[in-house]
């Protein structure tokens, strides 16, 4: 199997995997936080806040998966 | 004009010095910009000592031991810094070496003529009048700009006589005009279809529109320059605006602004607390509705947003990056900062763990604009993407009718792209000031746990 035939099976699978993970960690966060606002609703806001950025760690590893694609998919050819 | 004169020109030499070194290393040689930098160096402490010389020996006090004392060290740091230069010549290119060391004197001699000329009446009368001042801004950059073309292109042509120094750019410049347009325009096609293909924007259509004209090649390679310098104008003339004339009962604009900029208010403040908070509110502020701007200016047809190119992101990312290690030099002191990178032991397990906590602590802190970066691109680029896969897919399926237009498939994901964006924007602004909240010092202990948290 030739490098462009692994890269073209590769990257999207590749992706696929980085967005099972996170898709993984954000279902737990959401959890967290919406156990967390029903149990305090008047801590909503701060909650809300810290759960975005937790979020946005969370999906970061998929855009990395994202951004490697878009490095390696002019070599697919 | 004495001392603190001297002080500014040091000042203003380390800057001037530390760019060129940035610029020659970037664009030139590394051990060019070490010879310029150790140049400046050579020449501020050669200055330094001349300066303490002569403030030792026709100061009021001369003739005490502590004069004594210190032109001797004067004179032996003077003995120790010429066998230095001596060494550093030899080891290093002297050209570079010169043009390093010169300039603290060409700064001097600027700043010298530039006070001489602020100070005369008719500057003074330029000045006065805000329209009159505007003109003689736009006549110096346009004499600037016709300088640095004039230059340029006497280079290309002596590039073209020497055939040594041909860049990429005047590599094309140079290469004979295509036979016809046509054989251009392919060839340039040809080179575009390398990477992912977006939205058509007005440059990309211009530039397809007159291959071969220069101006056009320009405005392509600076495209995403353009872009972000015209949305900060738009958002400059909207501040403007909305702030010229403050009344008791706003206009729609100025209340729609003031809620912008109370609810970013609250938000930094919230997070930084009361004490440090409002400082960084105008930063902060105002890059949250940069990035915002900048992502939604992509969902305007015939637009583009900047944050979709990796270079913008980089760069503001470097911004927070060097702003957030400024403050932590500036809030910490020296001492407190590098205890601050060694997890600031107390106790004897913590100064056992502090080879393990120094490189941790470096690595998380050259992580953070890499992550801030690739984030922010990969969101607003992803988002492109879909717009013009969904796009291209309308226009197929009904390319059968052969209609100019396709189903516009699009649009549910441009409320995607509305929502990624201002996501985006409020992530890249609140970790921009949990970075700069880790540099403070830690006496709300409330927040500093949250902030623990957070990572």
């Amino acid at each position: 199997m030739d490098f462009h035939a692994a890269l073209g099976i590769g990257l999207p699978i590749g992706i696929g995997i980085a967005a099972i993970g996170s898709g993984i960690g954000l279902g737990g966060i959401g959890n967290g936080a919406m156990q967390a606002i029903g149990r305090q609703p008047e801590a909503t806001a701060k909650i809300q806040l810290n759960m975005i950025i937790i979020a946005a760690l969370a999906e970061a590893l998929t855009i990395y998966a994202f951004v490697t694609m878009f490095l390696l998919q002019g070599k697919i050819g | 004009m004495g001392l603190e004169f001297l002080a500014r020109v040091r000042r203003t030499t380390l800057w001037t010095g530390a760019i060129a070194a940035l610029t020659v290393a970037t664009y030139g040689a590394p051990l060019h910009a070490l010879a310029i930098l150790l140049g400046v160096v050579w020449s501020l402490v050669n200055l330094r000592l001349i300066e303490l010389l002569v403030v030792a020996l026709t100061g009021p006090q001369r003739g005490g031991l502590r004069v004594l004392q210190r032109s001797a060290v004067a004179v032996g740091g003077m003995i120790a810094l010429f066998a230095a230069g001596a060494l550093l010549l030899s080891r290093l290119s002297p050209v570079w070496l010169l043009a390093g060391f010169s300039l603290p004197f060409a700064v001097l001699v600027l700043k010298a003529a530039s006070s001489l000329v602020l100070e005369s009446a008719i500057w003074k009368r330029l000045v006065a009048s805000r329209w009159r001042a505007a003109g003689v801004v736009v006549v110096l950059v346009a004499g600037a700009w016709w300088a640095a073309t004039a230059w340029s292109g006497s280079e290309a042509t002596r590039g073209a006589g020497s055939a040594r120094r041909a860049t990429p750019l005047l590599a094309s410049a140079e290469s004979p005009a295509a036979p016809e347009p046509r054989a251009g325009e392919t060839a340039r096609h040809g080179e575009e279809e390398q990477g992912p293909q977006k939205f058509p924007n007005v440059i990309t259509v211009l530039s397809r529109a007159f291959p071969d004209a220069p101006w056009a090649r320009f405005l392509h390679e600076f495209e995403v320059v353009i872009f972000s310098i015209l949305i900060a104008i738009i958002l400059c003339v909207v501040a403007f605006v909305a702030s010229r004339r403050p009344q008791m009962i706003p206009g729609p604009l100025q209340n729609g602004v003031e809620m912008v900029v109370e609810g970013l208010h609250d938000f930094v403040v919230g997070i930084l607390g009361p004490r440090h908070g409002p400082r960084y509110v105008p930063f902060l502020g105002s890059l949250f509705i940069y990035i915002l701007a900048m992502n939604l200016f992509g969902l305007i047809p015939f637009m583009d947003s900047p944050t979709s190119s990796l270079n913008v992101t980089v760069s503001l990312a470097l911004v927070v990056f060097v702003f957030s290690q400024f403050i932590g030099f500036k809030e910490l002191g020296f001492v407190g900062y590098f205890d601050h990178m060694m997890g600031t032991p107390r106790s004897l397990i913590g100064w056992i763990l502090v080879p393990l906590m120094l490189p941790i602590h470096v690595m998380g802190e050259l992580a953070k604009p890499i992550s801030l970066s690739c984030r922010l691109f990969g969101n607003i680029f992803g988002e492109d993407m879909l717009l013009v896969a969904f796009a291209t897919l309308g226009v197929s399926t009904l390319s059968f009718a052969h209609l100019p237009f396709g189903l516009p498939l699009q649009l549910p994901f441009m409320f995607l792209a509305l929502l990624t964006s201002t996501l985006q924007a409020l992530v890249f602004t609140v970790l921009s000031t949990i970075y700069i909240l880790l540099m403070l010092p830690h006496d709300e202990h409330v927040h500093e746990g949250e902030a623990q948290h957070a990572h």
